[in-house]
């Protein structure tokens, strides 16, 4: 068998070995075919994001103003991460963010899905379905753009009508303390239409039959909640975390557009000071150190959680 | 016998193949470009991609055989921009002609990315162009245009920081117009007789707004209080300018080869000050939070008549217009006297490529612009001013006769009148600076830094700054 193939291979050459009118010839033709429609998507992403992370490691030993040949420079760049404040503090500020925005988007999320998941009328179960789900469709920029109008102190919306309920103006894209906080419950609201379709995807596929063993238990309420729905949802839970962690350490649009990363530092993200020194301050290599340093985070996050959760995920 | 014939998948595959390319061809404009055409990209800094077609039109008119194709690159402010073009640059693409204001222009000229003008003027056959256009445009315009010696952009437009006034705030509150000499005292009595407070201590109605950004912002306190962030030397050389064209112009008198902006004196009592004024009336409610961007923004909210007072330049007249302001609605003054009047200003044009491919057909676009043709039909000034004109002829009352201000005339003047007008600190690494500066500004105007210590780190980090990046520009 092996001496034919090779003999058709060098007889005929790949065209031919393909075409072979054998079974053989047709799992290859079809194995070929399957990667011919991989192709595409695998050419985007090793151009548009593997390559550009294999070259960001490359540029970040290096110093490059675009305007001159960069200047290798080894590991400088990392020691000058190391002493810049902005950095700290832009990671800080992101790991705030990262835990305010993933446990706000993944417990409303649940709350609402559960909540949804009770409707008994199909038609309201839609209405509530598409309303939760239409911010992620906006773009992160206009939302930010409108809900800088919306948290704006004096003449913003949120504001007049707390004053009329006689509550003070609330500072909340202009205070320190409250800028991360109202950056994070802006992304929540965007974002946890996400994971709220995530849970109750979970929950229409809960097993009957460990419900009802649960019902037959005596287990109701919190408890049923607690003890058995949410450690049936355990894997639903892990996916939203992971990717919500991952989305919100990459946190840009919100706090740039509406805030510089103000007032002050106090909502300066790593992303944003990484966006800030490649292509603001024309530093290529400063910046892909710090896009490495995102990079990793990122990496590190998903193992720790996946680690975390490994004997708490419970698959029916 | 049956006629029916069944698709096969590859007939399926063929057709929809077929039906694609066709949706694909319908989809492209049809536009057969001969193959002595000569094509231009010319960098837009947003409005829409027709913003210029004007003066493509009279260009592809003049020479059929030019085209002209725009990049359209927006941004939230100036500094947004010019990192685009950066990126834009990095990437590979190239542009012709490219949009900068002062700070932008700066860094393009020191890092060798414009190319510098000189040549191409003096060697103009056409002088009486250029002895027209610079006598019509303010040196103070053209020499913020310069990098060591050498123009680098003939300037389209400028905005001084001049004072707006909502006129119905200040009638209410039994105010007028103030007069050109105003001082810092009096903007303080209308600032704070024009703020409204509600019975809570809200303010519903403030005296004076302002963002967080490089221009405008605080920093005409800044000028009138005797300060500025860099020290202002001028660099040598332009006599070739100012001895060829500016000739027995008053006005042109010692003016250098452009500005070098050395070292930082961020935290001098002067700036110091400037600083205390505006963190005071914010922590009086004369002002609101200062929110970071361009003003659009302040600009609805002083149309409605949520604010009184707000630095802007002549860009707004058509804005406010927009915005359905009428005319007598607002008016505009000088910035008040505190130690002295010195105003700033922006200045904006378009910058030729270093590596452009049809330089000659880029620079033709360029002149083309400024020309009087390409300023009636330019519009940024026609039907309405939506940006300053830096041609003195352009920017007289009748400019402004349909939108306003009634004080039309003090956006010249400030550089006419005013002869201590001088740009905006924009060394060629004016990006960094200006994170530092609205940084800073942020800490001090939240109140989480005293105004000295704001200062005194703003400092420390515009030093760093200088000593990485101050040693690749500058010839001394």
């Amino acid at each position: 068998m092996t001496s034919r193939k090779t003999t058709a291979v060098a007889g005929g050459g790949i065209f031919h070995w393909l075409m072979q009118d054998t079974m053989d010839g047709l799992r290859r033709r079809r194995a070929v075919l399957g990667y011919l429609f991989l192709l595409p998507t695998l050419l985007g992403i090793f151009i548009f994001t593997a390559g550009p992370v294999f070259v960001s490691f490359g540029l970040s030993l290096f110093q490059w103003n675009i305007f001159k040949p960069p200047d290798y420079v080894g590991l400088e760049n990392f020691e000058r991460l190391l002493e810049d404040r902005r950095v700290i503090i832009g990671l800080v500020n992101t790991v705030k963010f990262t835990v305010l925005a993933v446990c706000s988007q993944v417990s409303i999320g649940l709350i609402l899905a559960l909540a949804v998941h009770r409707i008994n009328r199909v038609w309201l179960r839609y209405y509530f379905r598409t309303a939760f789900f239409l911010p992620l469709l906006m773009s992160g920029a206009s939302v930010a753009v409108f809900m800088g109008y919306i948290f704006h102190k004096e003449f913003g919306p949120l504001n007049y009508y707390l004053t009329l309920l006689g509550i003070p103006q609330i500072p909340w894209l202009t205070s320190s303390d409250l800028v991360m906080i109202s950056i994070a419950i802006i992304s929540a609201w965007r974002n946890m239409g996400f994971t709220f379709l995530i849970f109750l995807g979970g929950l229409s596929n809960l097993s009957q039959e460990v419900l009802d063993a649960a019902d037959v238990d005596g287990a109701q309420g919190l408890r049923r909640l607690w003890s058995v729905t949410i450690p049936l949802l355990s894997p639903q839970i892990l996916f939203a975390t992971v990717t919500g962690v991952i989305g919100a350490l990459q946190v840009f649009d919100e706090p740039y557009i509406m805030t510089r990363g103000g007032p002050g530092n106090a909502s300066r993200t790593l992303v944003m000071v990484m966006y800030e020194h490649a292509f603001k301050h024309i530093e290529f290599g400063y910046g892909s150190a710090i896009a490495i340093v995102v990079f990793l985070m990122i990496l590190v996050m998903a193992i720790v959680q996946m680690w975390l959760w490994r004997n708490r995920v419970f698959y029916q | 016998m049956s006629t029916e014939k069944k698709m096969s998948r590859r007939d399926l595959l063929k057709m929809a193949a077929a039906g694609g390319t066709g949706l694909v061809m319908s989809g492209l404009p049809v536009r057969v470009i001969a193959q002595d055409m000569v094509t231009i990209k010319v960098q837009t800094a947003g409005l829409d991609d027709n913003t210029l077609q004007p003066v493509a039109d009279i260009q592809m008119a003049r020479n059929p055989n030019v085209n002209v194709e725009w990049v359209v690159l927006t941004g939230i402010d100036h500094e947004e921009v010019a990192a685009k073009i950066l990126a834009l640059v990095a990437a590979g693409e190239s542009i012709d002609v490219g949009y900068a204001a002062t700070e932008a222009c700066q860094l393009f000229a020191g890092q060798g990315l414009a190319a510098p003008l000189d040549d191409r003027i003096t060697s103009d056959p056409d002088q009486d162009f250029w002895t027209d256009f610079f006598s019509d445009v303010h040196p103070s315009l053209t020499e913020a245009m310069m990098y060591e010696g050498s123009l680098y952009e003939p300037p389209r437009d400028f905005n001084a920081a001049n004072m707006y006034f909502n006129t119905n705030v200040l009638a209410e509150n039994g105010f007028e117009v103030p007069g050109e000499e105003w001082t810092k005292d009096d903007f303080l009595e209308i600032a704070r007789g024009t703020t409204k407070k509600d019975d809570s201590g809200n303010t519903e109605v403030f005296g004076y707004a302002w963002t967080n950004r490089l221009w405008g912002s605080w920093m005409p306190w800044i000028f009138v209080a005797g300060g500025n962030l860099y020290t202002e030397e001028r660099a040598p050389g332009g006599s070739w300018v100012w001895d060829g064209y500016y000739a027995g112009d008053a006005a042109a008198e010692g003016r250098g080869g452009g500005f070098r902006w050395r070292e930082p004196v961020a935290n001098s009592s002067e700036v110091v000050e400037a600083l205390e004024l505006v963190v005071d009336i914010w922590k009086e409610g004369v002002t609101p939070d200062i929110a970071m961007g361009t003003g659009q923004t302040l600009t609805g909210f002083y149309a409605t008549g949520l604010l009184c007072m707000t630095p802007a330049g002549g860009f707004w007249a058509g804005r406010l217009g927009n915005e359905g302001m009428e005319k007598g609605d607002f008016d505009v003054q000088y910035w008040p006297n505190w130690r002295n009047q010195k105003h700033q200003f922006g200045t904006g044009g378009h910058w030729l490529s270093e590596t452009s491919t049809a330089p000659d057909e880029a620079w033709e676009f360029m002149k083309i612009e400024v020309s009087h043709e390409g300023f009636q039909s330019s519009i940024f000034f026609n039907p309405v001013i939506i940006t300053t004109p830096s041609r003195r002829s352009y920017s007289q009352a009748d400019a402004f006769e349909s939108t306003g201000p009634a004080n039309s005339d003090v956006f010249y003047g400030t550089l006419d009148d005013h002869p201590s007008t001088s740009p905006i600190p924009a060394p060629p690494w004016s990006n960094p600076m200006t994170t530092i500066f609205t940084t800073y500004t942020g800490f001090a105007m939240s109140g989480e830094m005293g105004p000295q210590q704001a200062l005194d780190e703003m400092q420390a980090e515009l030093e760093s700054l200088t000593n990485r990046e101050g040693r690749k520009y500058y010839q001394e």
